[in-house]
């Protein structure tokens, strides 16, 4: 296995690390490898179990660089129906893994909370044969902290998987994100929904692969940018030659509210099969006018009736999640968050 | 042609070649000695082998590319590539004065016809430089200026100087710094203000020898509220050994202006096209590329434009088509500089018997750039299970009131349109290329009559034996 020290940091002119460059995200010293301290990870209706660190696969460097600080895996039981894992993360640089195996169904809502200076973050899990999973994790860290989230999951014959995110915290996140469709008819759903306020970098990478025949994928990332902050989705979707009847959609779109704020998008799309629907689709605009004046001649305020776009805007990424569980969670966080946004 | 070379050459209908019989071959390789030579040669200012020499210094610094089709690039051997072939003495303005082998070849190209029926003005550039060049009197006695850029740097160095490698510098990339290093032939033409040049003048450019480099530069400028249509097409012989054509293209419209740079690629399949193309458009100008990409082992190009006034527009229209052994990475690159500028990119992909094509672009708007408008849209066909097609977009949006929209999908031939049509008595292979024809329609349809005919004869060439 390839050491932290060994492996060499990848240039910016490296797709994955084009805007937020490695060394933006690394808790120190890109030439050093830190002592890092476990988040305290409970829950109250999942059963969770600490074992021994599984390594992640090491194909870039955050993965290496993880592999390195991590001391421990926790497993969530994903068999027990619905539930909620939070993470606490607290001082200056903390880790966890958490590893999730589904071979019936479960609807899970990962919170993550806390003032770190940095957060490391990786997420597996098997989406096993016939299984279905519905994941949310929604991001509320401190406005300061810094942090990178790695994850691999596996979505094997015939089954389904539902991954949402809701990110709103953090001072700069960079959120590689990994799937790969294993078995025939493994179906893949993914939203995430970003609110940039302040001075918030996110930068989601997408990977999905389709490795075999029948499968599908569907992915939206709906970002808000305010201030002075910066939205960046990379999506990378490779349909393997023996994946026909492949059927494979991206969708990145970006409200822009402030002259300084800042989104890119570069939804890619790597076809080996011919019997495929594939597509991509990508948006940038402000906010509409129409709207507004729609919302105000009835009475709001301009910050109420540009919220309330906001709102519409961003909880509408989750309006396609199957899992009630997690679509609620999700939509009424983040209407909770913007109101907050809106009072203070 | 013999059957043997008949053989060789395949379905690629301009795959001949006459004998190689130069006045001038330099030796294989690069050195700063050859492009000393070239230079001197030419016997250019100062000042152009000042920056031959420090772009061939970049050249040698410079990595090769660590994106795009790494594998294929490998291939290149720069040390097996003659620089520069000179197989005329000087260039003609009549067409019977050039000599007899290399207007055989031009002939069965059809160009002394098509100069006749239709154009402005013709150069036709064989190996490095122009053999032949005209343009029509009245669009001389207007002041429009259309040379080769050899004869353009001898009678109006001031303009060149003035323009040179400001659209495209020799550090913008590995291929343009060889490019600006090795130049030769290529077109420079300046519109003068307010004049419109009604007929398209059109560049043609033909490689005969085997492992012949091709390193065209062509300048044109349009001045205020001036416009013109450029159109160029390229053939080359089909051999065993690689050939490599590696051109510049700078446009540059001024204020009201309007270029349109149409382009039909139809190499053969031993060539490298490692092409960089740049307009920049000023203060309510237009730039406009019709690219059309057929043949080629690997092209790599993206029409540029740089919008920097106000009001500019961009217009990209693309088409690639990916045949066996071909990579067609081809795009768009929009920069939006200025307030209220727009652009469009249309991009329509083929990819057959295992051919790759990808579509790579950039829209860019800085924060200075307000109110901008583009929409992007990738259409890409696949034709068996072998191919390939890739899509790698980009979109920097710096400005929140900018409306940008991309949209693209990868799909193969519908069988209920293909039913319908051999419903109505067409063999499956005619309905492909019916189906094929009409996908590349919205590119076809900006071509003058004559090319957008050749290219729907060529498509249909290559669509023979696509069935079964």
């Amino acid at each position: 296995m390839t050491s932290y020290l060994d492996a060499i940091v990848p240039s910016r002119s490296e797709h994955l690390w084009r805007y937020t460059p490695w060394s933006r995200v690394h808790p120190g010293n890109v030439d050093t490898v830190p002592e890092v301290d476990s988040a305290i990870v409970n829950s109250e209706d999942l059963k969770l179990n600490t074992v021994a660190f599984e390594s992640l696969s090491t194909t870039d460097i955050a993965r290496i660089f993880l592999n390195e600080i991590m001391h421990e895996t926790i497993v969530v039981s994903c068999d027990d129906g619905e539930g909620h894992v939070h993470i606490h993360a607290g001082g200056h640089a903390v880790a966890t893994h958490l590893h999730l195996s589904c071979s019936t169904a479960s609807n899970i809502v990962i919170h993550l909370h806390g003032e770190p200076d940095w957060f490391g973050l990786a997420l597996t899990g098997d989406i096993n044969a016939n299984a279905r999973l519905s994941v949310g994790i929604i991001n509320e860290l401190s406005s300061d902290s810094v942090m990178v989230r790695v994850d691999d999951w596996n979505v094997h014959r015939d089954a389904s998987f539902e991954l949402a995110t809701l990110s709103m915290g953090g001072h700069r996140n960079k959120s590689d994100i990994r799937s790969t469709l294993l078995g025939t008819n493994a179906s893949l759903k993914q939203f995430i929904a970003v609110h940039g306020h302040g001075t918030r970098h996110d930068d989601h990478h997408i990977e999905i692969h389709h490795q075999q025949p029948h499968t599908n994928s569907h992915l939206l990332l709906n970002a808000v940018c305010d201030d002075r902050s910066h939205s960046i989705g990379t999506g990378s979707l490779t349909i393997d030659d023996i994946a026909q009847h492949t059927d494979a959609g991206q969708v990145f779109r970006n409200l822009l509210l402030s002259p300084s704020s800042r989104a890119e998008a570069i939804p890619e799309l790597e076809v080996l099969a011919n019997e495929v629907a594939a597509s991509h689709g990508a948006a940038s605009a402000p906010i509409n006018q129409e709207q507004l004046h729609y919302l105000m001649s009835r009475g709001l305020s301009k910050d109420e009736a540009t919220s309330m776009i906001v709102e519409g805007f961003l909880v509408d990424s989750f309006t396609d999640l199957d899992s009630d569980h997690v679509r609620e969670a999700m939509q009424t966080r983040l209407t909770v968050h913007l109101e907050c946004q809106l009072i203070g | 042609m013999t059957q043997d070379a008949q053989d060789a050459v395949g379905d690629y209908k301009y795959g001949f070649h006459d004998p190689e019989d130069a006045t001038i071959r330099f030796d294989k390789g690069l050195s700063e000695q050859v492009v000393r030579d070239i230079s001197e040669l030419k016997g250019e200012p100062e000042w152009m082998t000042d920056i031959r020499v420090k772009a061939y210094h970049h050249f040698m610094e410079r990595e090769m590319p660590t994106w795009g089709n790494c594998d294929s690039l490998a291939g290149i051997n720069f040390d097996n590539v003659t620089y520069f072939l000179r197989s005329s003495d000087k260039t003609e303005k009549d067409w019977d004065d050039v000599p007899d082998d290399i207007k055989r070849t031009f002939d069965r190209l059809g160009i002394p016809e098509a100069e006749q029926k239709w154009l402005g003005g013709v150069t036709a550039q064989y190996e490095s430089e122009a053999v032949y060049h005209s343009i029509r009197e009245d669009l001389e006695e207007q002041g429009v200026l259309f040379l080769d850029m050899d004869s353009g740097l001898k009678e109006h160095p001031e303009i060149i100087k003035k323009y040179f490698g400001t659209v495209v510098p020799h550090t913008d990339n590995k291929f343009s710094a060889l490019n600006t290093a090795v130049w030769s032939g290529g077109s420079f033409i300046y519109v003068p203000k307010g004049v419109h040049v009604e007929m398209p003048v059109q560049a043609y450019f033909r490689i005969n020898a085997k492992n012949m480099g091709q390193f065209e530069r062509t300048l044109i400028i349009a001045d205020e509220g001036s416009s013109i249509h450029y159109v160029e097409g390229c053939t080359a012989p089909t051999y065993s050994t690689d050939s490599l054509h590696s051109a510049v293209v700078e446009l540059i419209a001024m204020e009201g202006a309007k270029i349109r740079y149409s382009t039909i690629q139809n190499w053969s399949a031993n060539v490298y096209n490692l092409v960089t193309k740049r307009g920049v458009a000023h203060k309510n100008a237009t730039v406009e590329w019709v690219d059309g990409n057929i043949g080629s082992k690997l092209t790599m190009k993206y029409p540029a434009v740089l919008l920097k006034g106000e009001g500019a527009h961009a217009e990209v229209i693309s088409v690639a088509y990916a045949g066996e052994g071909q990579h067609q990475d081809a795009g768009a690159k929009v920069h939006h500089l200025a307030p209220n500028t727009t652009s469009n990119i249309l991009s329509k992909s083929i990819s057959k018997n295992g051919g790759r094509s990808s579509y790579r672009g950039m829209l860019q708007v800085t924060p200075k750039a307000s109110g901008c408008r583009s929409k992007v849209v990738c259409d890409a066909l696949m034709l068996d299970e072998d191919s390939r097609s890739d899509t790698y977009p980009t979109m920097e949006i710096g400005n929140s009131t900018a409306d940008l929209e991309h949209e693209a999908s990868v799909s193969k031939v519908s069988g209920d349109q293909l039913f319908y049509l051999m419903s109505r008595g067409h063999t499956e292979e005619e309905a492909m290329g019916m189906i094929v024809n009409g996908f590349f329609e919205p590119f076809t349809r900006e071509l003058p009559m004559e090319y957008a005919v050749e290219l729907n004869r060529l498509l249909e060439l290559e669509m023979e034996g696509s069935i079964g």
